[in-house]
């Protein structure tokens, strides 16, 4: 087993703010994760897109993270898409229950 | 029955060790990869808990995690010093997402589920100083 660094990237496209996040989301890496998504988490001119593709790990701290992410986006009323969620953590956030509250996508 | 000890300071840096020794020891047994995906996820939740729970407490005490293998399972022990959590009552409330409305979603509050919902036993007993998390995942036959 490998343990991969977590790694957030960002971008910004015409449409949306993308945070891409990759290797391991767990309790250490939760203020790193939280700057970031400071920056972009208010603005609601555009869709905030989280892709998952590259996630190996995430435990209920990330998916904490993930609800206050969707509560703040909710009362913005501006759109938060999750794309490209790898099986392994699909089914924590089917256990979780969080699935029925996310919007789900695919890039491209 | 082989007890496997492992000893990390209370702070989440060192939670990656703890799932990288666990990945070593449930890969020598005949669990499935999901079975060790789940425990991967329990025993971090567990150590989230001792971290979170112990850096209340001014001085840092350690963690001891040990790892209990039997003929058919698989046992993980969590303790920690520090102030008591009331963990018997988290146990008894633990619940998946169910609000009605995204605003009233609770944040946090999740890890205890997720422990119970990833192993087939999980009990907390309260030790002189701390609390001691035991649980089981049986290898499926």
């Amino acid at each position: 087993m490998v343990v991969e660094q977590f790694h957030i990237e960002q971008e910004e496209t015409n449409e949306a703010y993308i945070l891409r996040v990759s290797g391991e989301l767990d309790l250490s890496v939760v203020p790193q994760f939280r700057t970031v998504l400071g920056h972009v988490v208010n603005l609601s001119d555009k869709s905030l897109i989280l892709n998952l593709k590259d996630l190996k790990y995430i435990d209920s701290t990330g998916i904490g993270i993930i609800v206050s992410v969707l509560k703040i986006r909710d009362g913005l009323k501006a759109p938060f898409i999750v794309q490209d969620i790898p099986p392994s953590v699909k089914r924590l956030f089917d256990l979780t229950g969080i699935t029925g509250y996310l919007t789900e996508g695919t890039e491209n | 029955m082989q007890e496997i000890r492992l000893q990390i300071p209370a702070h989440a840096d060192y939670i990656d060790l703890v799932r990288i020794c666990l990945y070593g020891i449930a890969s020598k047994l005949s669990f499935s990869y999901e079975d060790i995906e789940d425990m991967k996820v329990a025993v971090s939740e567990a150590c989230n808990n001792a971290v979170l729970h112990g850096s209340q407490s001014p001085e840092s005490f350690p963690i001891d995690i040990c790892f209990v293998i039997e003929k058919s399972s698989l046992a993980m022990k969590i303790k920690n010093d520090g102030p008591a959590f009331l963990y018997a009552e988290a146990l008894n409330n633990a619940a998946p997402l169910q609000a009605e409305e995204i605003s009233e979603l609770p944040v946090g509050g999740l890890g205890i589920y997720i422990m119970q919902a990833l192993m087939d036993e999980v009990s907390v007993r309260a030790t002189a100083n701390g609390n001691e998390v035991v649980m089981v995942k049986h290898v499926a036959r």
